[in-house]
């Protein structure tokens, strides 16, 4: 046997790890880039909930008012605010769960009706379990990320112009072309792929190296985990944290292991007493925490009432998710100020902000969001490239090899038009299934994943460049038309950056489906994506 | 404070096509006669020194670590754009850096 160098095999680890990873990749970063604007993408989800210009103070004292008035005997009251990214104001009584609770309209502090959907939180949840049960789902995509480095390091070194091929793209030579954007997205966004591989990861470092927690604390995540929060100064007489807004590293179990508010609400000191004006409560944590995203108050109308405010993420690279400040009920005083996080946690924390990018407002949330979509069309470009070369070749590799090139080709299709296509459908499906179907939101789902495979079946069954321009063209029209849902649908939201983004998709995506078709057949190419061009 | 952010991104822009118009086979594409060895050089130090002051740009508007963050995030924007409109219209491009500079000192002074 000839023996190869070391580029040559790395070649060869990069054309296909690259090729069995890309298909999970491409979906992890396409939902993942989508997950950037998630609140503004459930927003749209919810055209009930109005547009509004509400100081957060105004709106929480309407849902105190609408507790006041529903739940005065609760044990708890939680609201979520409306924030910078999201109009709605929720509130719920009793342990805080998830998702659930009343949404009520900021301005007259009346409940809504508003439809069921699976939300923009679906894009988010896919982003990291595929929609698996969660922790299948979390090895699974780590497992996608570590190749994803392989071939990040792999593609660093065949890459032989590197420096002298910085600014190339030579469009319209079909294959040439391919690899040059392939390169160049790979190589101008090198370090977003690097950092939010990397990063990505570090978020679930109990998951994938559960060693040490192993071997100090029996694996019991929820002590180690405590153990890692405690910091050396902190007083630990304040342990009614709300339930249910868990971190995502300690997934599925509670906190301080104890349950929080049960117990406190029958003390025998406690005596009926006013709740605290919430105005001056709300900047005083406004002035140290920033924005706050949401309170939760225990006992509320007795005389041991608590009010824990929660920050919005994203004063800081921290993922402060899980920080809060308390309050005393009655007299408004701070009974217990956020913690600092000790250096190991913080450096964790800061990698994990780094991923979650929810500092820096809306240019920084841009600016992921750009370099994300770098990252997909990277991937599918290296996906697309595989076929491309190796449709010159395969017929001389044998039968064997010929099968598996052309269920390549097809898995392509299916997987990186055919995802966009789901993706769009899914908000399609908002609009359109009926809003009094029971299980609506899983209906939602089921759409998006129905959709995903009929593209599947139709790459299959049509020929390769034929399926590559029909579900390209029919996701152009779908991003492209989503604005003319409103005429249909009244949208009491702001639509607009959405559906604005949606149309530059669709246009990004009908001029790549344009390329496409271009240099296997100059002539039919051009007459088939002209059509598309126009409908936008 | 959304002029500084708007400077860091336009100025990691002008530094990269500094650096990419001062390689010759770059430079040939805005059909040109064949430039002077300086001319190339001085593009690329001021690409370079354009670089560095979005650099500050960024941690003036975000802060150190924000900032660091961001430019890189503005570097592959910039670069990203740059390469993919250098075949088409390289020309347009100069000019782009030329008017939104223009555009953000009129705004710098409204």
């Amino acid at each position: 046997m000839k023996t190869r160098t070391i580029t040559q095999s790395l070649a060869w680890l990069h054309t296909w790890g690259g090729l069995i990873f890309g298909w999970l990749l491409f979906a992890i970063f396409l939902t993942g880039t989508l997950a950037v604007f998630d609140k503004e993408i459930d927003s749209w989800m919810r055209p009930e909930i109005p547009a509004h210009t509400l100081k957060p103070s105004e709106a929480a004292q309407r849902a105190l008012d609408y507790l006041h008035a529903q739940q005065p005997n609760a044990s708890a009251w939680n609201i979520g605010l409306p924030t910078e990214r999201s109009p709605g104001l929720t509130v719920s009584s009793g342990e805080q769960r998830r998702g659930g609770g009343v949404n009520l309209d900021p301005q007259t502090g009346a409940p809504l009706d508003v439809r069921e959907t699976a939300g923009g939180g679906f894009f988010f949840r896919f982003h990291f379990t595929l929609d698996l049960p969660r922790n299948i789902g979390i090895w699974v995509v780590g497992l996608a990320a570590m190749g994803m480095l392989v071939a990040l390091i792999s593609g660093i070194v065949i890459h032989k112009k590197f420096f002298k091929d910085f600014f190339t793209f030579r469009p319209a030579k079909g294959q040439r072309s391919w690899l040059d954007a392939h390169n160049a997205t790979g190589v101008l966004v090198l370090p977003f792929h690097l950092m939010i591989t990397y990063t990505g990861l570090v978020i679930f470092y109990l998951t994938y190296m559960p060693a040490a927690m192993d071997a100090l604390f029996d694996g019991d995540r929820v002590a180690a985990s405590g153990a890692l929060r405690e910091t050396p100064g902190e007083q630990r007489t304040e342990h009614n944290h709300a339930p249910g807004k868990q971190d995502i590293a300690t997934a599925g179990q509670r906190r301080d292991g104890q349950t929080p508010g049960r117990g406190e609400s029958r003390r025998p000191a406690s005596q009926p007493a006013p709740l605290a004006a919430i105005e001056p409560l709300l900047s005083e944590a406004e002035r140290i925490m920033g924005p706050i995203s949401g309170l939760s108050i225990q006992n509320p109308g007795r005389s041991d009432a608590r009010i824990e405010a929660r920050p919005l993420l994203g004063n800081r690279i921290e993922l402060t998710k899980g920080a809060s400040m308390v309050f005393d009920g009655v007299t408004g005083k701070v009974l217990r100020q956020p913690a600092q996080s000790r250096p190991s946690l913080l450096t964790q924390k800061v990698m994990s902000g780094l991923h979650f990018a929810q500092f820096g407002g809306y240019p920084m949330r841009w600016l992921y969001f750009v370099c994300g979509l770098a990252s997909c069309a990277m991937l599918a470009t290296g996906m697309l490239l595989f076929t491309v070369k190796r449709r010159r070749r395969h017929d001389s590799e044998g039968a064997l090899g010929a099968v598996m090139y052309h269920a390549a080709e097809r898995i392509n299709v299916a997987v990186v038009a055919g995802l966009m296509l789901a993706c769009i459908a899914l908000l399609w499906a908002n609009r359109l299934l009926p809003l009094q179907w029971a299980q609506r939101g899983e209906w939602e789902v089921r759409v998006f994943f129905l959709v995903w495979l009929a593209s599947l079946g139709h790459a299959i069954v049509r020929p390769w460049l034929a399926a590559w321009r029909e579900q390209l063209g029919l996701a152009v029209l779908m991003c492209a038309g989503l604005p003319l849902l409103n005429l249909f649908f009244v949208n009491r939201g702001e639509p607009l950056f959405l559906e604005i983004t949606s149309v530059m998709i669709g246009a990004l995506l009908a001029r790549a489906g344009w390329q496409l078709g271009q240099p296997a057949r100059q002539r039919p190419a051009q007459r088939k994506p002209a059509k598309t061009m126009e409908q936008h | 404070m959304n002029l500084v952010l708007m400077a860091g991104l336009l100025l990691a822009y002008t530094g990269m096509l500094g650096l990419c118009l001062g390689l010759e086979r770059y430079y040939k594409q805005l059909k040109q006669p064949a430039p002077a060895p300086v001319v190339l050089r001085a593009l690329r130090c001021a690409g370079w020194m354009a670089l560095v002051a979005s650099y500050a740009c960024c941690v003036q508007a975000w802060g150190t670590a924000m900032g660091s963050v961001a430019w890189f995030g503005n570097l592959s924007l910039a670069a990203l754009a740059l390469v993919f409109m250098l075949p088409y219209t390289p020309r347009l491009l100069v000019l782009l850096a030329g008017t939104s500079w223009v555009v953000l000192g009129i705004a710098a002074i409204g």
